[in-house]
C-alpha cells in the first residue's frame, strides 16, 4: 500500500518534470504503432480478400474431344492420382454452349447462326481448400496439361501470381516495418530514460544515501516505460482507427472497392499489438536502468 | 566477528585506515569504540580526516584497512535491501550539504522520510515541527537553492534527524551559523540525543563542545590525538582512555 503510494508519488514527480521528453517518446511510439499497424492491416485485409477469392479458384481444363464415360472415369482417376480434389465435374459441348448463352442473356440471339458445338468440352477442377499455394496450384496445373488429349489449363493464373507477388511483398513490408517498431520504441524509451537518469544521477544517489531500496528507485522508471508504451499504442491505434473509419467511409461510394469488405482489427490483435509494445518499452527503460543506475 | 561489540555499542572502529589514491593517508589506525546513546565530538584542524571518517561509517566510502560495525554489523559488508535499512537508521547531515536544489524545503527533509514509506500526514507534520525548531517556518515552500548558506546547512541537519534515525553523523553543523541558529542546532541535536540516537558531530565550533560533558576526539593527520571530555577535565591522551572511556561516556 504505502509502497505503491511512494512510488506513484515519485513517478509522478518523474512526469511532471520530464514530461517533454516523455510526451516527445510516446509520439515516436505511436507513429511506429501505426507505420506498423497500417501495414498489418492491409495485410490482414488482402490475406481476407485472398481467401474468399481462393474460394472460387478452379482450374478449367478444356479437351479437344467430347470424352465418353469411359474416359471420363479415367480421367477422373488420373486427376485424382495426383492429388484429392474437391470436385471434379465435366462440362460437355452443350452443357458450354448453354452456359454461355445463360450469361449472354438478352443477347443470346447472336448465338443463333453458331453450331452447337463449338465450345469446347471441358473439365473443371475445384482443389481441396488445402491446395491454396500459388506453387501447388501451378504444379496442379502443369499435371493436368499433360493428361492426354488436353487442349489448355486455365485459372486466372496473370491474376492469382500478381496477387499473390503482392502479398508476399506486403508480408515483407509488415515484418520490416515490425521490425522498425521494435528498434524505435526500444530504443527511444531506452535514450529517454537514459536521459532521466544521467539528467538526475544527483538526486538518484541522494535517494540511496538515505536508504532508498533498489525497488523504490527502479520502479517509477519502468512504470514510465510501461506508461509510453500503453499511451503510444494506444493513440497509434486510434489514429489507425480514425484512418480507416475516414477511408471506408470516404470508398464506400466507389464500385469497385465493393469487391472488398474491410476489416479493422479483432480485438485479440489489438490486445497483442499494445501488449507487444508494452513490453518493448519496459524492455527499453530496463536496459537503461541496468547500464546506468549504478546501484 | 562481533564478540567485541555488546548490544549497547554503536560504533566499532577497529584499526581502521583509509588511504586515498594515489598515497593520501586520510585516516591512520584508528580504533574507537562509540557506545549507543552517546554523543560524540569529532575536532581536528581542516584536512585531518573527520569527514573521510564519517563517510565510512555511513558507507560512502569503503576503509582500505581494517574493521567496521554499527550496531554489530559489519557496514561493509551488507548489501541491497539490507543495506537500504540499515541506511534509513542512520541520519547524515553532509558538509556539502547535499540539497536536492530544484526542490522545496519541505521535499527536501520529506525525502529521508519518504524512502522508509511513512505516512505522508506524518510526514507533513514532522516538517512543520522540525522548520519550527529551526525558525524556518517561512521557508517551507522555497526552493533550496534559493537559500543561504546558513540555510541550507540547517535544512541539511533537518533532513539527517526527521526520520529519527537511530544514528546521526553530522559534519560541521554550525559553520555558517551564528550564536543564537548555532543555540536551535545544538538544541535540535540534543533532543535527537535525549530520544536516544548516537550522535557523532564533527566540527571545528569550539563553542559547541567546550562546555559539554562528552567525549571528545581530536584527529590529526589521519591518527588519533587526543581523546578528551568536555570541560577541561578530560585525558590527555586517547591510547589509554579508549576502553576506560566508552564505558562511561554516557
Ligand atoms: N576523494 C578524495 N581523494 C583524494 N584525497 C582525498 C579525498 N577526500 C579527502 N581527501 C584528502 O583526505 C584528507 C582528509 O580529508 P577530510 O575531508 O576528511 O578532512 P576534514 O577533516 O573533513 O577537513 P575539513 O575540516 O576541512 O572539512 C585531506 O588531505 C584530503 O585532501
Ligand atoms: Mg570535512
Amino acid at each position: 500500500m504505502n509502497f505503491w503510494f511512494s512510488i506513484f508519488r515519485q513517478t509522478g514527480r518523474n512526469l511532471r518534470q520530464t514530461w517533454t521528453t516523455m510526451f516527445m517518446t510516446c509520439l515516436t511510439v505511436s507513429l511506429s504503432v501505426l507505420i506498423f499497424s497500417f501495414f498489418y492491416l492491409i495485410y490482414l485485409n488482402m490475406l481476407n480478400a485472398e481467401s474468399r477469392l481462393s474460394n472460387e479458384l478452379r482450374l478449367v481444363v478444356y479437351l479437344e474431344e467430347e470424352p465418353g464415360p469411359e474416359l471420363q472415369e479415367q480421367m477422373r482417376l488420373k486427376i485424382s492420382r495426383f492429388d484429392q480434389v474437391e470436385e471434379i465435374k465435366f462440362i460437355s459441348k452443350a452443357e458450354a454452349f448453354n452456359r454461355f448463352a445463360d450469361q449472354l442473356g438478352d443477347n443470346r440471339e447472336v448465338l443463333t447462326d453458331m453450331p452447337q458445338d463449338f465450345l469446347p468440352a471441358s473439365i473443371e477442377v475445384i482443389p481441396l481448400k488445402t491446395l491454396r499455394n500459388l506453387s501447388q496450384v501451378k504444379l496442379f496445373a502443369e499435371y493436368l496439361a499433360t493428361l492426354p488429349g488436353t487442349q489448355m489449363v486455365q485459372y486466372g493464373q496473370k491474376w492469382i501470381e500478381r496477387f499473390y507477388s503482392f502479398i508476399k511483398l506486403l508480408s515483407i513490408v509488415v515484418l520490416i516495418s515490425g521490425f522498425l517498431l521494435i528498434l524505435t520504441a526500444t530504443f527511444m524509451v531506452a535514450s529517454t530514460i537514459r536521459l532521466t537518469i544521467v539528467s538526475r544521477q544527483e538526486e538518484l544517489e541522494l535517494l540511496k544515501l538515505v536508504g532508498a531500496t533498489n525497488n523504490y528507485i527502479r520502479t517509477p522508471f519502468l512504470l514510465e516505460g510501461i506508461l509510453v508504451g500503453l499511451m503510444g499504442s494506444l493513440l497509434g491505434l486510434a489514429s489507425l482507427y480514425a484512418l480507416f473509419q475516414w477511408t471506408t467511409h470516404h470508398l464506400a461510394g466507389a464500385g469497385f472497392l465493393d469487391l472488398f469488405t474491410f476489416i479493422f482489427f479483432p480485438p485479440g490483435i489489438i490486445f497483442i499489438i499494445i501488449a507487444l509494445s508494452i513490453v518493448l518499452c519496459t524492455a527499453g527503460s530496463y536496459t537503461s536502468m541496468q547500464k546506468f543506475l549504478r546501484i | 566477528m562481533s564478540k567485541a561489540t555488546d548490544s549497547r555499542t554503536m560504533i566499532e572502529m577497529i584499526k581502521v585506515t583509509k588511504r586515498y589514491p594515489p598515497n593520501v593517508m586520510a585516516l591512520d589506525d584508528i580504533s574507537v569504540s562509540i557506545a549507543s546513546g552517546e554523543m560524540f565530538f569529532l575536532i581536528g584542524r581542516s584536512g585531518a580526516g573527520k569527514t573521510t571518517l564519517l563517510k565510512l561509517l555511513c558507507n560512502m566510502e569503503r576503509p582500505s584497512n581494517g574493521l567496521i560495525e554499527i550496531a554489530g554489523m559489519n557496514i561493509h559488508q551488507v548489501t541491497g535491501n539490507k543495506l537500504a535499512k540499515l541506511r534509513q537508521k542512520v541520519g547524515v547531515a553532509y558538509q556539502d550539504f547535499r540539497l536536492l536544489t530544484d526542490r522545496t524545503v519541505a521535499e527536501n527533509i520529506a525525502i529521508s522520510m519518504e524512502v522508509s514509506y511513512k505516512k505522508p500526514e506524518l510526514i507533513r507534520n514532522r516538517v512543520r515541527s522540525l522548520l519550527a525548531q529551526l525558525q524556518l517556518e517561512d521557508k517551507h515552500d522555497m526552493l533550496t537553492g534559493d537559500l543561504s548558506r546558513g540555510e541550507q546547512q540547517r535544512i541539511a541537519l533537518a533532513r539527517a534527524v526527521a526520520n529519527s534515525p537511530s544514528l546521526i553523523l553530522v559534519d560541521e553543523p554550525t559553520g555558517n551559523l551564528d550564536a543564537t541558529s548555532t543555540a536551535q542546532v545544538m538544541e535540535l541535536l540534543s533532543r535527537s540525543h535525549n530520544a536516544g540516537a548516537t550522535i557523532v558531530i564533527a566540527t571545528h565550533d569550539e563553542s559547541i563542545y567546550r562546555h559539554s560533558s562528552h567525549r571528545i576526539m581530536e584527529i590529526n593527520n589521519g591518527r588519533i590525538s587526543s581523546l578528551t571530555k568536555g570541560d577541561g577535565q578530560g585525558w590527555p591522551n586517547a591510547a589509554g582512555a579508549m576502553d576506560g572511556g566508552s564505558g562511561d561516556a554516557i
